[in-house]
């Protein structure tokens, strides 16, 4: 992954997949950590991980992406090798201010991924090229 | 024997690596399987972007390791500077030139990139970024393209197999000073384009053009300097520069990425 997380966030992510895999659930430190480091961000992100949000759509192809179902109804479209989510608070808070490190969306996708609880969606590879595409058009 | 770059210090960007070490004279590097993550090319117009792409490209192809895919939003009228002598029509072939007119062809073409048969390439090359960039997109379109372009060559990677990761090198030609806006894209290009090499030219001899290139390998290593010059006879030559003479104030030195 050429756009990389803090290692301290790296190292915490990696704790609390381990964590998972031997007790099959969160210990209390770690969910601490991750309000400390992401704020309201991190209880929003673990509440879309309840409601299991989050998609890994795949193609025959080996390509994925990931879509997230936000609170609000509408879904948004976080990459799955970089940090990129086509949500108005990623354009702002962390592209344009530098004041966070991640949307709430992208950081539900890594707690999906260390909590096992993604959805898994295969589509044809036709349909991944749309939906990586529809950004566009949502933006247009 | 002349210096050679040390392997920490430009993992970071392998192919350009390879590119600037051609006129050392040791080995094209069968020993260099890793391809370091994307690089940002950055300079003025007419500061060699194109031709140093080029060369990275003809390197690439020379390897065996797969095709290289260049894209560029109209074709090339000449063949890059420096190129001529080292021309060679197999490497050539493989290399797949692609021109996407319009930002929307260009993402399109990324979007669809796991629909396209036949071998996944080497390397991705894209020249000229801020043609795609213009008309002032948001942050969110510049961040799109660039992570279009980084989940394409990771797709690509994935489809290579372990250890054959697909490289990315993208051009941007950089404007006057000053300008804001183009200072936060240039802001948030780097953060998906961890390595830079910027582009200056240099004072020229008669009859020749030298630009100089600083290497930056983000947080990996110390900055390193070459000296590209293009010769009367269309030769591209490549050397260390004399002096490390370049923003002395990197503290980075301490890390294990020092030279030995």
């Amino acid at each position: 992954m050429a756009v990389t997380l803090p290692a301290v966030v790296e190292e915490l992510l990696s704790e609390m997949a381990a964590a998972v895999r031997e007790t099959a659930r969160i210990p209390d430190e770690h969910l601490s950590s991750l309000k400390f480091i992401f704020g309201s961000s991190a209880i929003q992100a673990l509440d879309l991980v309840d409601r299991q949000s989050i998609t890994l759509i795949s193609s025959p192809s080996g390509r994925h992406i990931y879509q997230v179902l936000g609170s609000s109804g509408k879904t948004y479209t976080c990459m799955a090798s970089c940090h990129y989510c086509s949500c108005p608070a990623f354009a702002f808070s962390v592209l344009r201010k530098s004041e966070s490190l991640l949307c709430k969306h992208l950081l539900a996708v890594y707690l999906s991924q260390v909590m096992r609880t993604c959805q898994q969606l295969s589509v044809s590879d036709k349909q991944l090229t749309d939906m990586l595409l529809i950004e566009k058009k949502q933006e247009a | 024997m002349r210096p050679r770059l040390d392997r920490d210090v430009l993992r970071m960007a392998e192919t350009l690596r390879r590119v600037l070490s051609r006129g050392s004279a040791v080995g094209t590097g069968e020993d260099t399987a890793e391809v370091g993550p994307p690089l940002l090319l950055l300079g003025a117009p007419g500061s060699g972007k194109t031709a140093l792409l080029f060369a990275a490209a003809l390197e690439a192809a020379g390897e065996g390791r797969g095709p290289v895919l260049f894209l560029t939003r109209r074709p090339l009228q000449s063949l890059p500077r420096g190129i001529g002598g080292a021309l060679d029509p197999l490497r050539l072939q493989k290399i797949r030139f692609q021109y996407p007119p319009s930002t929307g062809e260009l993402l399109r073409l990324l979007c669809s990139a796991h629909e396209a048969p036949g071998p996944a390439p080497s390397l991705l090359l894209l020249d000229g970024l801020e043609e795609y960039l213009a008309k002032d997109p948001g942050p969110q379109e510049a961040a799109y393209l660039a992570a279009l372009l980084l989940d394409t060559v990771a797709y690509f990677s994935h489809r290579r197999g372990p250890n054959r990761d697909c490289g990315l090198m993208v051009a941007l030609q950089t404007q006057e000073e000053g300008d804001n806006g183009n200072a936060l894209q240039l802001a948030l290009l780097q953060r998906y384009f961890p390595a830079q090499c910027w582009l200056q030219p240099d004072a020229p001899g008669p009859g020749e053009c030298r630009i100089r290139a600083c290497l930056e390998p983000s947080g990996l290593g110390p900055r390193t300097e070459w000296c590209v010059t293009f010769q009367p006879d269309g030769e591209m030559k490549i050397t260390r520069w004399p002096t490390q003479a370049c923003d002395p104030s990197s503290d980075k030195s301490s890390s294990s990425g020092d030279q030995p």
